[in-house]
């Protein structure tokens, strides 16, 4: 396994002002699963679910509360020196918007250079080679590289994150809703160039994204998160056949679909997400939840296998 | 046919900006009738949003005006009025707008009742604070704020997001406008919210006969409102037509290549449609057709000159030399 998350809690303390007494927001909450070579896993949910948190632990921006993330089956907690160091070329990321992931002060040269010299002693032409070889495998020309992200719209600034992520050789990357922040007619230019990539470079994606289309349609397996926790996961294509949480089914019913005569019911979910400073008793999404019984307010599901790969934290589930 | 509640005419709105003038509205036709939602789809730069601000006389200040066309809303032209006039009667009263965030439309430091209750004391439809204050608990409870009494003195930010967008839309038909112009009302929801979103929209519209404009570049959330959709590309409008015309017999390329571009639920493929390339600059657009450049199908013509609209059925309207069918 190439990448490897065990029990992730992120605990973050908010508050605790002259009269207020503070709390704990449990962004992430217990949670576990693996990225092999070569696939692209999704995180999907709402706002506030942590799935960007998790991103973060994985780029190793923010710290663990409690559990492992593990690279190769070695924990990112033990590494110093050059295998930190290894660790943060192997695993990269590009980022939702492109206006503000960019330094618009850098030349393009500069920006795809930047992690390459921080990495290696590559002489001039080397380097020069390298950065037009990364411009080329995104499909911008050699020329680009003596311009300002200012002068590209924003499909060629999200190549360009792309090449950067692309210099130092990395075998994961992390891509953090890649595409939300592109003009519609741009979108499937970038989602194309990324599975060409991919393929071309057996690389994994991790990749946080809400838009459930794009899921089904970009990765092989998929984690459904709900205030910290997986709620279901899953091989991509049986979890969108079979969704087995009613918080994936909620979802999947709700996503407003390309049809005038499709009409999404109204009844799959009530209300809105609950504070993460506060989360409910039992299954966490029990008050929201159309199917909930008295043991869900109670209890809360442990995380069992649902067969074919699937599996899912759901008093019900069996009921399905 | 009675007259439409909304006619925009051959509107052209640009901005004059220090790098050359803008023609972010070239040439608009448009049309609402009340009671009906219109759904204007197109990318950032396609004009939906000049269109909207063009219609509630909102453009930017220094650089944006109205060169060319009218906009007839009850037999009145709006281009042709002063501000106070537009101010006095006409905008949050007779048209008004939701824009999209709902976290920059509210102001922070003003209560949700003193918010809502604005419009009724700037269009004095109500007198004195106890009236505004039962104006504003009746506009809450008919956007679905549970207990709006209880709520009038908290602030924005003790809303979730779908309560502030709530809020938001209540103000916009406060003085029971005839046409509300909704730009991208439910993109920056969660799509659990946006149900419910789509649905208040769907009910303020069956208890009267507002005329909706909704502006979005998701055209799932138009397929799920609109009654007829108009797509947008570099500052015109290049199909309209009944919302199943739109989703199941597009007759432009353009329309065509968004519907394919664009992953749908439960609808796997291999690999995305592409649409190559870039829209054109709005400061010296080409002759043709707009979209010739990046269009599967384009001839000399389509460079040539720009396409005459035509009405393949009635309502259906296509501005394309080579309208029809997708080649398969």
């Amino acid at each position: 396994m190439l990448l490897e998350v065990r029990d992730l809690k992120k605990h973050f303390r908010v508050g605790g002002g002259l009269l207020q007494a503070g709390g704990t927001v449990r962004a992430v909450d217990g949670l576990g699963f693996s990225v092999d070579v070569g696939e692209t896993v999704a995180l999907v949910g709402e706002s506030g679910c942590g799935k960007t948190t998790i991103a973060k632990m994985v780029l190793m921006l923010e710290r663990p509360t409690e559990g492992a993330i593990l690279f190769e089956g070695r924990d990112l907690a033990g590494l110093s020196g050059a295998d930190l160091k290894a660790y943060r070329r192997h695993v990269q990321a590009v980022f939702q918007d492109p206006y503000a992931s960019l330094n618009p002060r850098l030349r393009v040269r500069t920006i795809i250079a930047e992690p390459i010299l921080a990495h290696e002693r590559p002489d001039r032409a080397a380097l020069r080679r390298r950065v037009e070889e990364v411009l080329d495998v995104v499909g911008l020309p050699a020329t680009a590289a003596d311009l300002f992200p200012h002068e590209f719209s924003g499909g060629q600034r999200q190549r360009i994150a792309i090449a950067r992520a692309l210099a130092v050789n990395p075998r994961c990357i992390v891509l953090d809703e890649p595409i939300s922040a592109l003009d519609v007619s741009i979108r499937a230019q970038i989602l194309n160039l990324l599975a060409d990539i991919q393929e071309r470079f057996r690389l994994a994606y991790l990749i946080i994204a809400h838009d459930l289309a794009l899921v089904e349609h970009f990765s092989t397996r998929v984690g459904v998160m709900y205030l910290g926790n997986m709620v279901e996961a899953g091989p991509t294509e049986e979890v969108f056949a079979r969704p087995r949480h009613p918080y994936t089914q909620a979802l999947l019913a709700s996503v407003p679909r390309p049809d005038p005569d499709h009409r999404p019911p109204l009844d799959a979910i009530r209300g809105e997400i609950a504070s993460a400073l506060a989360p409910p008793p039992g299954c966490k999404f029990h008050p929201r939840c159309p199917r909930a019984v008295e043991r869900c307010a109670i209890e809360p599901p442990a995380w069992r296998s649902l067969g074919r790969g699937h599996a899912g934290a759901c008093h019900l589930a069996e009921a399905t | 046919m009675s007259q439409p509640l909304l006619r925009v005419e051959n509107l052209r709105t640009h901005l004059f900006l220090k790098r050359g003038v803008v023609r972010a509205v070239d040439g608009v036709n448009l049309h609402v009738d009340a009671g009906e939602t219109l759904g204007v789809v197109g990318e950032s730069g396609s004009g939906k949003s000049m269109t909207s601000l063009s219609i509630m006389r909102l453009l930017p200040k220094q650089s944006g005006r109205i060169v060319e066309g009218s906009i007839w809303v009850d037999g009145i032209d709006l281009t042709t009025l002063s501000e106070e006039e537009m101010a006095r009667d006409w905008r949050g009263r007779r048209v008004s707008m939701v824009s999209q965030d709902p976290m920059t439309s509210l102001n922070p430091v003003f209560t949700v009742g003193d918010q809502v209750g604005a419009p009724f004391r700037y269009h004095r439809l109500a007198q004195g604070a106890r009236a505004v204050r039962a104006a504003a608990v009746k506009v809450l409870r008919r956007v679905r704020i549970p207990s709006p009494e209880k709520r009038l003195d908290d602030y924005p930010h003790q809303f979730s997001g779908g309560m502030r967008q709530r809020v938001v839309a209540a103000m916009a038909i406060a003085c029971a406008p005839r046409l509300l112009i909704a730009d991208e009302p439910t993109s920056n929801l969660d799509v659990t919210i946006q149900v419910q979103m789509i649905e208040l929209f769907r009910e303020l519209q069956r208890d009267s006969a507002l005329g909706i404009i909704l502006i979005t570049h998701d055209l799932g959330v138009a397929a799920s409102i609109c009654n007829r959709v108009a797509v947008m590309y570099a500052g015109r409008v290049v199909e309209v037509g009944d919302v199943r015309t739109i989703y199941r017999n597009a007759a432009h390329p353009y329309t065509q290549a968004l519907l394919n571009a664009i992953p749908h639920l439960g609808q796997k493929r291999k690999r995305l449609h592409a649409i190559g390339g870039q829209p054109p600059s709005l400061i010296d657009p080409p002759v043709g057709c707009r979209f010739a450049a990046r269009c599967a199908r384009r001839t000399a013509q389509c460079e040539a000159q720009y396409p005459p609209e035509v009405e393949l059925a009635p309502g259906h309207k296509v501005a394309c030399w080579l309208p029809g069918p997708e080649a398969r």
